[in-house]
């Protein structure tokens, strides 16, 4: 047993060293007009040794470090502990979900204007990470081209107030709406496809518009995207230091204060926010209604569920729909805040990461789903030199989370209702 | 392993910095932003490079108006996105004049911000003629438009006397912007241009491209866009047996070209601007960057310098530190800088930027041509 | 005859880039038909395979080696090693603990290893093009001097020549040999192969070894043909190579070499006689079609589902 263990470990510490030392101890540089191969620096060349050495002993000694992690108790282990009733916990949950909104309401007046612009964009992919939650996480389907309605949102927006001049409150609806429409003619054909088809299938769809866009010159600007999008208007006031637009007065005017770039910033962080929540609350609801069980039902057993009269094709296009819908919402939000979008927003490597978002915060889990958002938008500002490296992390995490907790960092807990305990 | 421990430095300096200046009242603060990650921080090296050289030897020849300047740093990874997170920031911090961004698709939507908040930018990098086209009052450049210099390479090629020209480009902001130019004027010229087409970047099969020029039996061919693309079209077109002359604008004319095209490389003809660090004038500036270790020959690292230089003397000029009076003097003045003699128009564009037609060769030099 | 020749050359254009489709699609095609999963980091193998090639012949230029068939057979060695190791630990780390779990998580264990290892080789090697030395020079000239110039290059025939001995070497081993039988038995029913003594985990292994050093190969093959690399280039021609797989009939062998060629020469054709800013939309859009009205493809056997 030990001899095989010692050989096993001996390969396997074997073949890290062949799949690192190559890539990473030789460096291809363009020295002039020649390619050069430069030897890495001691250190890195440390490191990989390093690696292979704790891969040996990580097989070696496999058994004993499987055997004492399992002996450790976890901590959060819900098995010893008596469940707290369900309506207490809805309560908590309740209230400290209303204390945080209301914190969230206050925030942005003693930060700074940096912090409640990057905290507009951390809102905007909680949207999207929400609606991508119902699809993925909810109704079980793995959806790669996310990012299209996201796109279809933003260039709704764009469109609109370009060709028409229609505001922000208008184009909120109709870009919303437009792509969940997408999301219904796009998803009525590919819906019947088995998972890893429909993940296929929808990441051909999310580069066929990105490509569209690209390439329909005449309309979408091509490359060169679409500029002077308009920012919201609160009541016919604009927020700028000049109105733009004949027959809107100023907000700093109409109040008689002094102009200030951050009334903008705040403002369209509370449309964000009120947004934000209205999705969460929409989606909550979604949860408790027989469609929303319907989801899950299809997810856990197809066969089953449709044995049971469930149809198939209008449950996952209910899904699909919904989440399209909330992703064009979010577009134009992000059109508005940037005022300015091109093809090159709306990459496959964007539905990657709203991809990771709804994989790190649990699959189907609101709470995780948010906090996920958070730190996956703040890390990499936080920690500059993080950034570099955040890709390469979450593609770990991925597999990891899949690996150990397939369920994510906060599991969903299916709501339910507990009956009365009979005397 | 080296590099990211130098970025850390740098990025803990900055930050520094950055808390620093909120406090110290005599000093002007000159906000860097462009690309310190990512995959075009190459090119945002230039940048920085050149706007900290500038910045310190402002400093030790007295300041501006007294005070220092200080550079604050940011990194916009060349993301929309984050450019502007970048630009609040700057909001913020209270920076009044910038120097930046480097791609034009973040210069974009970072300069409504800075025209809304009456902070002053100069872009030292952007080509895009659509970031001066707004009437913004605040934005000007230290470069050359993609519509300049495509009526340049243009106007060399129907001197060449072509049967048939062939356009290609990139399908991107900038290499189809210089692509269009250099076909309308072409078109305008007389000349015949008998494929004008996009290719995907980023792709690496041009066997079809290069058949298709075969076939259409081009004698010159137009390329917008940048080098990866180029160097492997070169390359196929030379294993095709493809007798065509290649043309492209500064985003092809570099060493890395050379890698990849190899020998197919020889010929080119590129349009750069003029090698700054080459001029007589300059001489001492490019001893003081090669006496730093680092190299002053970059695109972008004295179209930086100036940018530097202009915030500068704009406020001396206008004597005061408001960006709506900088901005005025820069407008009404005539300022001596190492890239020339700098006036500006409304918009906020050189009056004249120079480009110049090389000839690019199998070993990595160039030669002007003419 | 001008027409004829121009015609031609888009086919051999296609015939190229299809044939390197083909063997990237064997990958997918047996790790698909074994385990029924899509192994979304295989390009990335793919890529890593071209890197290890290069590599190897720089390192070889450094040495001062220059006789052309050491480098070649050196890079194509060091290249399919690498290449195999990586598929051998990506199953491992990834595939293997996810194995039999509800079908999102092995998928979305894949896109995480494909980010992974694209980011792994961007962080160690940069994100530039670096050239890749052609080696193979030379073509074969056809049609008169005046008019349009058929060509045929050497690193054409080589590439087509290469695909086939893999090709026919594979389909042999697949039929002739020990393993090659076992792989069949795994595919047919992997519950019942290891009942019978089959060590199904030691098959599966193989069959990501094999899928990744063919890989290799083409990393190697197109690396020379194109004339660079960069750590993205993967992911993209995977996405090409999988709708081959998928054309022919996803898990069967044949099936891929002819979706191959049959997406290359379509996306020649497309950029020959169309526009080449169109080419992916016809990739894409061939796969979407395919997958709606033949999802077992044109020669894949249907599948029925078990409850």
């Amino acid at each position: 047993m030990a001899a095989k263990n010692f050989g096993h470990a001996f390969f396997c510490a074997f073949i890290t060293l062949i799949i690192s030392y190559p890539i990473i101890g030789f460096n291809l540089e363009a020295q002039g007009i020649d390619v050069t191969l430069t030897g890495a620096d001691t250190t890195t060349i440390v490191l990989v040794l390093l690696a292979a050495l704790v891969v040996f002993l990580f097989q070696l000694f496999r058994d004993q470090i499987m055997g004492a992690l399992k002996r450790v108790p976890m901590p959060s282990s819900d098995a010893n502990k008596e469940p707290m009733a369900e309506n207490k916990r809805a309560k908590i949950e309740s209230w400290i979900l209303t204390g945080i909104v209301v914190f969230a309401l206050f925030w942005p007046f003693f930060v700074s204007r940096g912090s409640v612009d990057l905290a507009t964009l951390v809102l905007i992919y909680i949207m999207l990470a929400l609606g991508l939650n119902v699809v993925v996480g909810l109704a079980g389907l793995l959806d790669l081209g996310y990012v299209a309605f996201y796109a279809v949102g933003a260039y709704t927006f764009a469109l609109l107030s370009q060709y028409l001049g229609i505001s922000f409150w208008l184009a909120l609806p109709i870009g919303a709406l437009l792509a969940a429409l997408f999301g219904l003619v796009l998803g009525f054909p590919v819906l019947r496809l088995r998972g890893d088809y429909l993940a296929i299938v929808t990441l051909g769809f999310g580069e066929i518009i990105r490509i569209l866009l690209n390439n329909w010159t005449t309309l979408t600007g091509g490359p060169n995207g679409i500029g002077g999008i308009p920012d919201p208007t609160l009541f016919g006031m604009e927020f700028g230091r000049r109105i733009k637009e004949e027959g809107n007065t100023s907000f700093h005017e109409t109040f008689g204060i002094a102009y200030s770039g951050e009334h903008k910033v705040i403002f369209l962080y509370l449309i964000s926010l009120v947004l934000a929540v209205f999705t969460a609350l929409v989606i909550r609801r979604f949860m408790r209604m027989p469609v929303g069980r319907a989801w899950e039902a299809l997810r856990e057993d197809e066969i089953a569920s449709r044995s049971l009269g469930l149809s198939r094709t209008a449950v996952k296009l209910s899904a699909f729909t919904i989440g399209a819908f909330f992703a064009g919402f979010a577009g134009t939000v992000f059109a508005s805040k940037q005022g300015f979008i091109s093809p090159e927003s709306f990459v496959f490597l964007e539905s990657a990461i709203i991809l990771a978002i709804v994989v790190l915060g649990g699959m189907g889990s609101q709470i995780g789903v948010v906090l996920a958002a958070i730190a996956v938008t703040i890390l990499p500002e936080l920690a500059r030199e993080f950034s570099e490296y955040r890709m390469l992390i979450f593609g770990a995490a991925m597999v990891l989370m899949m690996v150990w907790r397939p369920q994510g960092l906060m599991p969903m807990r299916r709501i339910h209702i507990e009956l009365e305990k009979q005397e | 392993m080296k590099t990211p421990v130098k970025k850390l430095v740098t990025a803990i300096g900055a930050s520094i910095a950055v808390m620093g200046a909120g406090h110290a009242a005599a000093e002007i603060q000159i906000g860097i932003a462009g690309p310190m990650t990512g995959p075009v921080a190459q090119y945002g090296d230039m940048q920085f490079a050149g706007a900290r050289m500038a910045i310190e030897q402002i400093n030790a020849n007295g300041g501006v108006m007294g005070e220092e300047l200080v550079a604050v740093e940011y990194d916009d990874v060349c993301d929309p996105k984050q450019a502007v997170t970048v630009a609040n920031n700057m909001v913020n911090d209270g920076v009044r004049f910038v120097i930046g961004h480097l791609c034009s698709s973040s210069t974009q939507p970072a300069s409504d911000i800075y025209e809304d908040e009456g902070i002053l930018m100069i872009t030292p990098a952007s080509t895009s003629p659509e970031i001066t086209e707004r009437g913004y009052e605040l934005v000007f450049r230290t470069i050359g438009l993609d519509s300049m210099q495509g009526p340049v390479a243009a106007n060399h090629l129907a001197s060449l006397n072509p049967e048939r020209v062939a356009v290609i480009h990139d399908k991107q902001q900038y290499g189809e912007g210089i692509a269009t130019a250099v076909r309308d004027t072409l078109t305008d010229k007389g000349i015949e241009v008998a494929m004008f087409e996009g290719i995907t970047a980023g792709d690496k099969d041009f066997s079809s491209l290069v058949t298709k020029l075969k076939q259409a039996d081009v004698d010159y061919v137009y390329y917008g866009g940048y080098h990866p693309e180029l160097g492997l079209i070169l390359r196929q077109a030379g294993q095709a047996g493809l007798d065509a002359t290649f043309m492209g604008p500064e985003g092809v004319g570099n060493k890395d070209i050379n890698t990849i095209a190899g020998d197919a490389a020889e010929g080119l003809l590129v349009t750069l601007p003029p090698s700054f660090d080459k001029k007589e004038e300059n001489q001492e500036l490019v001893k003081a960057f090669t006496d730093k270790g680092e190299d002053p020959s970059g695109p972008f690292v004295l179209t930086s310098y100036t940018a530097v230089q202009l915030v500068a003397e704009g406020i001396e000029a206008a004597d005061s530190k408001d960006p709506f009076e900088v901005a005025d003097a820069l407008r009404a003045g005539t300022f001596q800088t190492p890239i020339g003699t700098v006036e500006y128009d409304k918009a906020g564009d050189m009056e004249s930027f120079e480009f110049v037609v090389y000839e690019w060769h199998s070993d990595g030099s160039k030669t002007p041509v003419n | 005859m001008q027409d004829l020749l121009y015609f031609s050359q888009q086919l051999i254009n296609g015939l190229t880039i299809g044939s390197t489709y083909a063997l990237i699609a064997i990958g997918y095609t047996m790790v698909y038909g074994i385990i029924g999963m899509i192994n979304f980091a295989h390009g990335e193998i793919y890529m890593i395979g071209a890197y290890t090639a290069l590599i190897a012949i720089t390192g070889l230029a450094t040495l001062g080696v220059a006789w052309l068939p050491v480098i070649l057979i050196v890079a194509l060695v060091c290249a399919m090693i690498v290449s195999s190791a990586m598929g051998w630990a990506v199953e491992r780390v990834a595939y293997r603990p996810v194995r039999g779990r509800h079908r999102l998580i092995p998928l979305i264990s894949a896109i995480g290893m494909s980010i992974f290892l694209q980011n792994y080789v961007h962080l160690a090697q940069g994100s530039r093009n670096i050239g890749f030395p052609s080696l193979i020079e030379g073509s074969f000239r056809f049609g008169s001097s005046e008019g349009f110039q058929m060509s045929l290059s050497y690193i054409q025939i080589t590439i087509f020549v290469t695909t086939l001995i893999c090709m026919t070497g594979l389909a042999l081993f697949i039929s002739r040999s020990r393993t090659g039988r076992a792989c069949r038995a795994v595919s047919q029913d992997l519950g019942m192969a290891n009942l019978l003594g089959i060590d199904t985990n030691r098959i599966i292994s193989a069959t990501f070894v094999i899928g990744a050093a063919l890989a290799a190969v083409a990393g190697l093959l197109l690396g020379m043909y194109y004339g660079s690399v960069d750590p993205l280039f993967g992911f993209i021609a995977g996405l090409k190579a999988f709708t081959a797989a998928v054309l022919g009939g996803i898990g069967s062998i044949p099936g891929a070499m002819l979706g191959g060629l049959i997406l290359g020469v379509g996306e020649s054709m497309t950029s020959g006689y169309l526009s080449g800013e169109y080419k992916d939309v016809i990739s894409f859009s061939l796969l979407i079609l395919i997958l709606l009205f033949k999802p077992t493809g044109l020669l894949g056997k249907p599948e029925v589902e078990k409850i």
